[in-house]
């Protein structure tokens, strides 16, 4: 043992010497390999981009011929443009309607499930986050064939019960189709907040409601004076990413009406897309102009939510 | 512990139910309809089959070319989660356990991403790629997909990483072991649970992901499977068969319940992480 240790410390300075060379060389490589790729994508895609739009919002460009430089004129459009303030209305109601209720619905099934000792509980949970696995696609087509007039499960369930109200197209209406949507991208949401829900409820220690029932407290005092004010942080920050998510997210119904019939489901996000990539009508220049318009919109909402909606904490 | 039921127990069975069959009714209906003809479809939605038709499944497969978009759904889905899960692990090992100049930038930059939503970069960034030849291409979507930051994948393979203790490192140094030799045998094996979830994560975004290739893709022929349910949906508006829709849309289920009943536990632990931090 000794021996190897006289044998070896001689060496020591001149392998450490040349292995940091070796070893910030490798480094540079290493870094090089982990950071250009995903850094550089994020740049070029996503940063990038998003700096361009401004621009691309100053343009008469209908993609393939020359742009013509128009300044702030799309900009005007956009807020003489009855589409734009119609979108606007529609995601209004889809801001206030899909956040409310997947908030009210995902705690009231968490209370359930994390204060109530039936057995099934835990097969409810999984249950119920199931369709945040689907793919938007899927939702948006399971609700079509729910909402179909000749065939569909809802007149098909109301006439079982003894509602005959004919060939009624949910979708195909305009009194109809917008409310209709609603459901259908709450059914989707819903199974992550409870998820969500159910854990902060389960962080609660038990502490806390053995006390309270010490001092007599019902169910219900306990619902609203221990578990509603201790996962009230939650909330608050589920309700923002659904307000956000809720603007900008138009995926489900392009798929579901794309917008109709005669633009009664049309949002904001969805007219965008529609003026960039639809199949009549193309203007990059005005489409980013409007994406600018949601832009300024959703980091308004954010900053605003942000700087409104009491950011208390509880220390337990 | 034992609880008193009370009336008030079947009420909120009654509404823990009445949400599982709002899951469930739909999902099994379709399924149950698939299995039907479609003349018997027409005449009452209700009605139990003369004989279960699995003959759908198949005209199903063929009508839809699922054979095709399950190759380029398999293509897509596996180039952009092999590629993306490595960039984003060593990524995140890099800007979490490395030190270099310019890494607060870094980090300050991705942060940005926060406050991007993203849907004014749309047309700039189908024009950048057009520009760049990728359009109409799945290699092109498999570079949009896997070549960018995500904070919710940084926060959480970071934090799994700098919980690991830096004596590991240290010790591997000292055996001679390279970086890439430390990264490779000490750091991805010790962070494999972190990183299943992100690749599970991963897995489920870019297999449901309907958006990007539906903008970047215009030939039919590489249409993956959320795109292609699309235009079956459309394509039925026109022909009228029902049930071939419906065994295409349970057809293109599977995938996620299989992913679903494997990686459940894990799904839900990654989800309430992202809301919490992201």
């Amino acid at each position: 043992m000794s021996d190897s240790t006289v044998v070896k410390t001689p060496k020591t300075p001149m392998r450490k010497l040349l292995g940091l060379d070796k070893a910030n060389t490798q480094k540079w490589i290493f870094l090089f390999i982990a950071i250009v790729p995903p850094f550089g994508g994020y740049l070029l895609f996503t940063l990038f981009p998003n700096i361009l739009s401004v621009y691309y919002a100053m343009l008469n460009w209908d993609g393939f011929t020359d742009a013509t430089f128009v300044g702030l004129s799309n900009f005007v459009t956009a807020f003489q443009d009855k589409y734009v303030w119609r979108a606007l209305t529609h995601n209004l109601i889809f801001m206030i309607t899909v956040p409310f209720f997947v908030i009210i619905i995902s705690l009231l099934l968490a209370y359930l499930i994390t204060n109530k000792t039936y057995k099934e509980n835990k097969f409810l949970k999984v249950l119920f986050f199931f369709p945040n696995v689907l793919s938007t696609v899927v939702v948006a087509l399971l609700w079509a064939f729910i909402y179909d007039g000749s065939y569909g499960l809802l007149n098909g369930i109301l006439k079982f019960v003894g509602i005959d109200i004919g060939n009624f197209y949910w979708l195909g209406n305009e009194s109809t189709a917008l409310l209709s949507i609603i459901p259908a991208w709450v059914w989707g949401g819903v199974g992550l907040y409870v998820i969500i829900f159910a854990n902060a409820m389960l962080g609660i220690p038990k502490s806390l409601y053995e006390a309270a029932i010490l001092e007599g407290a019902g169910h219900m005092t306990r619902l609203f004076k221990i578990t509603m004010p201790l996962v009230t942080p939650i909330i608050r920050v589920s309700a923002l990413f659904l307000v956000v998510g809720t603007m900008k997210g138009f995926e489900i119904i392009l798929i579901m009406t794309n917008g109709g019939p005669f633009g009664s489901t049309d949002v904001i996000g969805l007219y965008m897309f529609n003026l960039a990539f639809g199949i009549e009508y193309r203007n990059y220049g005005y489409a980013s102009a409007v994406g600018m318009i949601l832009f300024v919109i959703l980091v308004t909402a954010k900053l605003l939510i942000d700087k409104f909606v009491p950011n208390k904490g509880y220390e337990y | 512990m034992k609880e008193k039921r009370t009336l008030m127990d079947i009420v909120w069975r009654v509404v823990l139910y009445a949400w599982s069959l709002t899951i469930l009714f739909p999902l099994i209906w379709v399924i149950y309809e698939s299995l039907k003809s479609n003349p018997e479809f027409f005449k009452d939605i209700w009605a139990l089959p003369a004989e279960l038709r699995w003959q759908n499944y198949s005209k199903a497969w063929n009508q839809y070319s699922f054979g095709q978009s399950l190759l380029n759904t398999l293509y897509y889905v596996g180039g952009s989660l092999v590629l993306g899960l490595f960039f984003t692990t060593i990524n995140a090992y890099a800007l979490t356990r490395m030190q270099f100049k310019g890494r607060k930038l870094i980090w300050g930059l991705i942060m940005l991403s926060l406050f991007l939503p993203g849907i004014n970069a749309l047309v700039p960034q189908y024009v950048i790629m057009r520009e760049l030849s990728l359009t109409n291409s799945l290699t092109g979507l498999i570079l949009l997909s896997s070549l960018g930051e995500s904070v919710f994948y940084l926060m959480l393979l970071g934090g799994f990483m700098s919980s690991l203790p830096m004596e590991l490192e240290e010790s591997a140094t000292m055996d001679g072991a390279t970086l890439f030799q430390k990264f490779w045998r000490v750091i991805v094996p010790l962070s494999t649970p972190g990183i299943v979830t992100v690749g599970v994560f991963k897995f489920l975004g870019f297999y449901n992901n309907f958006l990007a290739p539906f903008i970047y893709l215009s030939d039919p022929k590489k249409y993956p499977i959320a795109v292609q349910m699309y235009s079956a949906n459309k394509q039925m508006e026109f022909t009228a068969d029902w049930v071939t829709l419906f065994a295409g849309v349970t057809i293109a289920m599977v995938p996620s319940i299989i992913i679903y009943i494997l990686f459940q536990k894990l799904l839900m632990e990654g989800a309430t992480m992202g809301a919490v931090k992201g």
